[in-house]
């Protein structure tokens, strides 16, 4: 009742609120039957509201609903000269006369009794209500006083009485003031557990831990509240939550999106999103990194990373496009993306004509396309012989799209580490030191013998070796000079080359070696050379194993031009390496095989070579393998120190890492080193690439008229803002630049920035923006429900350092945030849609969060944080329709099954099924606001989707695993788990029933309890009771399809 | 008010409310809704709002359902642009100047795809025509059977477009724009007049298998809903394996215990919607059922077993769960049987830059019986009168030579259209003498589809949505209804 007490004149307010009830409820039924979105229009029976008009609540939305398009701005629109929205011409053509009603011509027109003179015309489909016309003419009679359009105008912090409150305190302030005026009370405080639930869905997007709801629940008052808000703004999960809204609105996605819709590199653009977001990032420099990242003073990795920003429009190399159109598209994608991300405009719709409603005009649309005008990119991606891209030679569709730099990712170094330890440990634990069989210990003492044997050989690790024979394909001699170990060998034209090769030495790795091409200069091959490629592969020739292929399980080089599948850089050399021209003598690469080679006696090993081959060149075998086949001679550890007795803890390891290698120690043990090993060089060396901003001189930009591509007669234009939002009109000195527009986004001459993130702030916590056309803040947008909150906090966001965490925590602390969702009737009756705030709104949970609470409240989910995009189950075929290249989805094998649904990988034309199900945007264009549909493919999504199934399955495992004394203190810590509250007593009924008869169905059919059993990655323990862990999975598969479950109350 | 008027606002309230997502009381929601469709033959309120299906869902038609001739409409979508030289323009003239240089006079200025930096050479067709039907229609003998249907379709041969490129020019055929967002004309039939299938999507779509080369990838955004409400977007169903995803029982769940299931799951929202107060909570219920019924109805329409060999025959379809386009034509008319509004089959092998002697035949094969026989099956079955068939590439390709080959062309294609209230057995619009560019009575996709829109009953400037505070429409600020195709 504070803000009750706080109104100035008591007396004055009670005579307003009767009006002001009837206000509300016309303008709650109006909308809803008159049913213009974008108007404040009154319900015909009505009256207008008493008081004074304002104009840009009362006045501007019905002009500029009907009458602006043909009477406003636009000069080529306007008939009979006449514009409204300007007051001295409105006055000066008559149609309006202050204070004058009857002498007003405009007056005369709405109210014509003759339907052919009546404005607004018949065939514009338009007309005034009544109470519309009856308020114009009002407005009039007051003195016709117009209003610059709301949002245009600076932010006003608008009267409180008390000194310096919180800014939670002056939400409630505004918003209560209203209830109360409209007679409703607020909904009391959510009760603790919804509460909890509530802030934890919304700010970081996971359901709160069990044990906290119970501790939580048991509070008498809300006094924990600050605390856990406090501990959650903290949390790193924070910032994937907040990510998600804002990676909507810059369209960030996997894929470029035209055409064959290929991968693209950017993860590191999302990984930085969510972690400015954690790290509180003002949101001036993040606007700033962004926008112009690689403009600042002293760019830095992060700020490049950043201007990736730039890069997430949709691009294409489809063959027969034409650049020039596409950087046109690409250039109206930017100015799309940035008008409505920070400006909350629709300055895109300039790009043909001059706005219709706002005021921009062409010429504003392309000279905020001129600040882009100076990134480097291609409008095709493609070397094609009809538009030649000289850049780009030889690249195809698996290319990546450049600019782009290498990065450092922390998951990936994490995921190194974590895989190297685990490695570690294997080999620690196949080498079993301790209690190895006979059998092992005689294997692991001849490896270690013949392993002396051959250092005592070759010290280094490496041996030369000089094959006996080099021959052709169809087997005749070719000659082979060998000149202490430097082969060449006298090729005919470029069929393959066999050579032959005869050791006694166990052979792990095979090495070659570039050497000079004329035994003095420095490069492998005679200047100038084209690129070679090496295409080597391995079989025993006579003896037992004769025609037996020798497999490699992984071969590196350096230096190598690097080759792509789709987008990603294939790793190794194996089947082709392709050498630089100009690589130095002494490049080497060096081949892994899949298993030792033991030549026995008369068995040759063949080495045929395809491709090219390089003039000189040397070979070495060894019975090791390098841990890093791009340091062939850093072996890790002193190769001396292996005879040592005892070995030092570093000298161990490695020789059980090396025994494992060779399958020494059992083909299981080397077969899981081999994939450990295969995940840690998908790592990358914890390297990724990301596409950056990279400025060149700047292309001319043309206002195109009618948007025509290929017309070259529009003016030139400079980088600029659009006019009307400018405060000084001189033109710059210099030319703008991104930066220039970064720093004019958020400095306190532009109205829009603020309120637009502010707005689409308010949405994320309360459902619905204060204004709720989150898109669109103009003219056709719509009057905010609370003008005063949202200035409040603008000028609070602008002014105290663009604090996004400071503008949430006073969002979440505010009461109007606390209170209950549901209804009382009379707010049912009064306020349906719940614009005036007396409770909260309930709303479904967005997709990726659906996501994340099944597999959050299920156990599985991994909560690692970033690095490359995950691949959850997916039908099979979905993109059967995707060329260029081919694509198949392979579905994530290990823990990044479970990760978060912020890592997805987004297919811009075939998002996942799951993410379109529940209205997850494709991210083509800039996305404010997401639609909330409840269809049923949902429904079959969460029945059958197996991410769900495998959710309920995992759950109910995890219940089995804990002892409980009754099935009803099962279904108690189920129902705690999915909801975070207690079972009803209802509920307990109809889910005991539900046991019994589940009890009975798979008892009747454990191998259909097995199927269902079987579904995900996850096996449940072979001890498990089936009928059991089936009939609870069938409980859990019904908890994580309630309503309740997908929804935030 | 104006009926259209009235139309308007109601779209415009229905915009408010799918758009607003606010939780409007379901009582509230029921009467408001209830009233808008007085004189729709709606179902009851139950189906009405946001408790709706895929696509819709049954609900009472904004548009009085008796205005228009169509009702539903098939669009079988040659992706990749086909040949008009090849299928329905033959030009003698051409002929002569094949292997000639194309006059430069008609080409400068004019956009180019891969063709731009050569030089510009004549290609004659390598297709015979023959004249067919009473109206001695020029059709090509690639198409055979739809030059045995000469008398029941309609023969465009004066379209173009404005997109050179595969990926915009599918967004400007079907949504009318190329920016991305925009509804496609699916999606914007089934807001204007909903779904008549208690338990199938509104609007379906078949991606068929083709052994054919030059396949282009297309994208979901061409069924897209955009800024509609999500409901009245495309469902893709596959055409092998599961038709649509997720729609099997998890291994080991039989249909008794999914119900079960459901039956409990909509028990206690139903409870609960009795505390909570939210309107969501019925909508949820309604939505497992209907999900329920999908599961079961579905099975049965992708089973072909009741069809007769000789309809399998008609259609030359070899085994019916291949995928191949003439097993999604079966599907169409199964769907559209059921009450689907739209179903679109997208065929993807017209890319004919080179090879187009060798892969065009095939492309055609695949097409030709499958696509007369679907006129000839719904005639049959008097379905032909009120479902609309139309037949069409994104764009056509250029009567010069590319290689082997033609390259992509916006200034004339052709196509087909079939039932509905389309006036049969006749051509219209001509290009030149070369087949350059269309010259007379030239049709654009917006003249196409508000011309499709007014076989629905629809007209093409009052069907419109409220988005970034503008009235979007399929037809942007343009098209016309061409009466003379008109029945």
């Amino acid at each position: 009742m504070h803000a009750r007490s706080l109104r100035h004149k008591t007396t004055e307010v009670k005579i307003l609120t009767v009006e002001k009830l009837i206000y509300a409820i016309a303008i709650t039924l109006g909308w809803l039957t008159l049913g213009a979105p974008t108007a404040s229009a009154w319900q015909a029976t009505e009256p207008p509201p008493a008081g004074e008009v304002h104009f840009n609540r009362d006045v501007r939305p019905i002009l500029s609903e009907n009458c602006f398009r043909c009477h406003g701005h636009e000069p080529k629109q306007r008939e009979a000269g006449l514009r409204l929205d300007d007051r001295d011409a409105a006055i000066q053509y008559g149609a309006i006369l202050p204070g004058d009603p009857a002498a007003s011509l405009l007056v005369e027109r709405i109210f014509e009794a003759d339907a052919d003179l009546r404005m607004p015309p018949v065939e514009s489909h338009k007309s005034l209500s009544e109470t519309q016309k009856e308020l114009l003419r009002r407005w009039i009679a007051e003195g016709a006083e117009y209003e610059g359009h709301w949002a245009y105008q600076p932010p006003k912090a608008p009267p409180f009485p008390r000194c310096e409150p919180s800014i939670s305190n002056q939400i409630d302030y505004h918003i209560d003031a209203q209830i109360h005026d409209l007679g409703l009370a607020p909904a009391p405080p959510a009760d603790n557990v919804t509460l909890l639930r509530r802030v934890y869905l919304d700010l970081v997007g996971l359901p709160p831990p069990v044990d906290l709801a119970q501790r939580i629940a048991a509070e008498p008052n809300q006094d924990w509240y600050p605390a856990v808000v406090e501990q959650l703004l903290a949390s790193p999960h924070y910032g994937e939550r907040m990510a998600s809204d804002w990676l909507d609105v810059v369209r960030y996605a996997d894929t470029v999106g035209y055409h064959g819709d290929q991968n693209q590199n950017v993860f590191p653009y999302r990984d930085w999103v969510i972690d400015a977001f954690n790290r509180n990032m003002p949101f001036d420099q993040f606007t700033e990194y962004q926008l112009a990242g690689d403009l600042i003073e002293n760019p830095t990795t992060e700020s490049l990373v950043a201007s990736c920003f730039n890069r997430l429009n949709m691009m294409t190399r489809e063959g027969g496009a034409q650049p020039k159109e596409y950087l046109i598209k690409y250039a109206g994608d930017r100015v799309r993306t940035v008008s409505a991300a920070w400006l909350g405009t629709t300055l895109g719709c300039a790009e043909c004509h001059d706005h219709k409603f706002d005021p921009f005009t062409m010429r504003d649309f392309y000279s905020m396309a001129a600040f882009f005008a100076d990134l480097r990119q291609w409008g095709v991606y493609q070397d094609y012989g009809y538009t030649p891209n000289p850049d780009l030679r030889g690249w195809s569709n698996d290319h990546p799209f450049p600019p782009e730099i290498q990065v450092d990712v922390p998951y990936l170094h994490r995921r190194i580490e974590r895989l190297s330890r685990e490695a570690t440990e294997h080999c620690r634990q196949a080498w079993r030191p301790a209690d190895a069989s006979p059998n092992l210990r005689a294997a692991r003492d001849r490896w270690r013998n013949s392993l002396s044997e051959f250092l005592a050989a070759a010290p280094s690790g490496w041996r030369r070796v000089v094959p006996l024979t080099a021959r052709d394909a169809k087997g005749e001699p070719l000659s082979l000079e060998s000149a202490e170990g430097r082969l060449h060998v006298d090729r005919k034209g470029n069929e393959p080359v066999v050579l032959t090769l005869s050791t006694l030495y166990p052979i792990q790795s095979l090495r070659w070696n570039l050497l000079s091409h004329d035994g003095q200069s420095r490069t492998a091959l005679p200047p100038p050379a084209g690129d070679f490629r090496l295409q080597l592969s391995l079989a025993l020739v006579a003896g037992e194993s004769a025609g037996k292929k020798v497999d490699i399980d992984f071969a590196d080089a350096q230096p190598v031009r690097p080759r792509y599948a789709n987008t990603h850089e294939i790793l190794g050399v194996a089947d082709n390496w392709v050498v630089p021209g100009d690589a130095p003598a002494g490049s080497s690469a060096v081949w892994r095989l899949a298993h030792p080679v033991h030549l026995t006696e008369g068995e040759l090993l063949e080495i045929r070579i395809a491709g090219s081959l390089p003039p000189r060149f040397e070979l070495q075998i060894s019975p090791l393998v390098p841990d890093d086949l791009l340091s062939p001679d850093d072996w890790g550890i002193d190769l001396s120190a292996i005879d040592g007795d005892p070995l030092d803890a570093n000298c161990q390891a490695w020789l059980a890492r090396q025994a494992t290698r060779a399958g020494v120690l059992g083909s299981d043990a080397r077969a899981r080193l081999h994939n450990i090993e295969a995940d840690i060089r998908e790592c990358r060396r914890g390297q990724a690439p990301v596409q950056i901003s990279q400025p060149m001189e700047p292309l001319t930009t043309r206002v195109l008229p009618r948007g025509n591509w290929q017309d070259e007669t529009g003016e030139i234009v400079e980088p600029a803002v659009p006019v009307s939002l400018r405060r000084d009109a001189a033109a710059s000195e210099h030319r703008l630049t991104r930066l220039d527009l970064a720093r004019w986004l958020t400095s306190p001459e532009n109205p829009l920035t603020a309120r637009v993130q502010m707005n689409r702030l308010w949405k994320h916590f309360f459902g619905v923006g204060l204004s709720p056309v989150l898109d669109d803040l103009g003219m056709q947008g719509q009057y905010p429900s609370h003008p005063a909150v949202l200035d409040t906090l603008a000028l609070e966001f602008q002014g105290k350092g663009w604090d996004t965490k400071h503008m949430v925590r006073q969002m979440v602390l505010s009461a109007a945030y606390r209170r209950s969702s549901t209804p009382d009737a009379r707010m049912q009756e009064l306020d349906p849609a719940n614009i005036w705030l007396a409770r909260q709104n309930a709303r479904r949970l967005e997709a990726e969060i659906v996501r994340d609470q099944a597999l959050a409240v299920s156990g599985l989910i991994d909560l690692e944080m970033g690095g490359p995009s995950v691949f959850p189950y997916q039908p099979e075929d979905y993109y059967a329709h995707l060329q260029f290249p081919d694509r198949r989805y392979v579905a994530s094998a290990d823990e990044r099954q479970y990760r978060r649904g912020v890592y997805m990988h987004w297919q811009r034309t075939f998002l996942h099924p799951m993410l379109a199900a529940f209205d997850a945007p494709s991210r083509e264009e800039c996305t404010a606001q997401r639609t909330q549909a409840n269809t049923p493919l949902q429904a079959l999504t969460l029945l059958n989707d197996p991410t769900f199934v495998e959710a309920a399955k995992h759950l109910a495992l995890r219940g089995l695993g804990e002892a409980f004394a009754s099935d009803g203190e099962r279904i108690h810590w189920l129902v705690w788990q999915v909801l975070q509250r207690p079972a009803s007593p209802g509920e307990l009924h109809e889910l005991t029933a539900l046991l019994a008869g589940e009890r009975t169905r798979w008892r009747a059919n454990t191998a259909d309890a097995k199927a269902l059993l079987a579904v995900g990655l996850r096996t449940p323990p072979a001890d498990v009771d089936i009928v059991e862990a089936a009939a609870w999975t069938s409980l859990s598969r019904a908890l994580l399809n309630l309503h309740e479950s997908l929804t935030r109350y | 008010m104006e009926p259209y008027e009235q139309l308007h606002s109601q779209l415009q309230r229905r915009t408010f409310l799918g758009r607003a997502g606010i939780g409007l009381g379901a009582t509230a929601l029921g009467i408001l809704l209830r009233g808008e469709s007085r004189g729709g033959g709606s179902r009851g309120g139950e189906s009405w709002g946001r408790s709706l299906a895929v696509g819709g869902g049954p609900h009472a038609a904004v548009i009085p359902p008796s205005s228009g001739r169509a009702k539903r409409i098939i669009h079988l979508c040659l992706a990749g642009g086909p040949s008009q030289h090849e299928s329905f323009d033959f030009k003698p003239r051409l002929q002569e100047l094949h292997g000639q240089p194309f006059p430069e006079s008609m080409t400068q200025g004019q956009q180019l795809a891969q063709l731009q930096n050569t030089e510009l050479k004549a290609r004659g067709s390598f297709a015979k025509f023959r004249r067919c039907g009473q109206a001695g229609l020029e059709i090509s003998e690639l198409f055979p059977h739809v030059g045995s249907i000469a008398d029941e379709i309609c023969v465009l041969r004066s379209l173009f477009t404005e997109q050179i490129n595969h990926d915009p020019a599918h967004a400007f055929f079907n949504s009318g724009s190329i920016i991305k967002g925009r509804p496609s004309m699916g999606s914007w039939l089934l807001y204007g007049l909903g779904s008549e299938s208690a338990d199938l999507p509104g609007f379906v779509v078949l991606a068929a298998r083709s052994r054919a080369g030059g396949a282009q990838p297309i994208s979901a955004r061409q069924w897209s809903a955009g800024f509609l409400p999500s409901r009245h977007q495309g469902v893709q169903f596959q055409t092998k394996g599961t038709p649509v995803h997720y729609l099997d029982n998890p291994p080991g769940v039989d249909p008794m215990a999914q119900r079960r299931l459901i039956d409990i799951v909509n028990r206690l929202n139903r409870s609960a919607a009795d505390t909570r107060r939210d309107p969501e909570l019925e909508t949820r219920v309604a939505q497992y059922e209907l999900a329920f019924r999908m599961q079961t109805s579905i099975p049965e329409l992708a089973d072909f077993a009741d069809e007769s060999p000789e309809t399998l025959g008609l259609y030359g379809i070899q085994d019916p769960r291949d995928g191949s386009f003439a097993s999604s034509c079966l599907m169409a008319r199964r769907l559209v049987e059921r009450g689907v509004r739209v179903v679109q089959i997208y065929h993807r092998a017209w890319d004919h830059h080179g090879g187009i002697e060798k892969e065009m035949p095939i492309a055609a094969g695949e097409v030709d019986q499958a696509s007369a026989a679907l006129v000839l099956d719904l005639k049959r079955r008097g379905l032909l009168d009120d479902t609309l068939v139309i037949c069409v590439g994104e764009f056509g390709r250029t009567p010069m030579g590319q290689g082997s080959g033609r390259d992509h062309h916006i200034l004339s294609f052709s196509g087909w259209l079939a039932g509905g209230g389309i006036r049969p057995g006749v051509a219209y619009g001509e290009t030149d003498e070369l087949g350059y560019r269309a010259v007379v009575n030239p049709l654009s996709v917006h003249d196409l589809h508000a011309t499709l829109l007014h076989l629905f009953g629809i007209d093409h400037t009052q069907l419109t949505y409220k988005y970034q505070g503008r009235d979007f429409r399929l037809t942007d600020v343009s098209g016309n209804v061409v009466h003379d195709i008109l029945g």
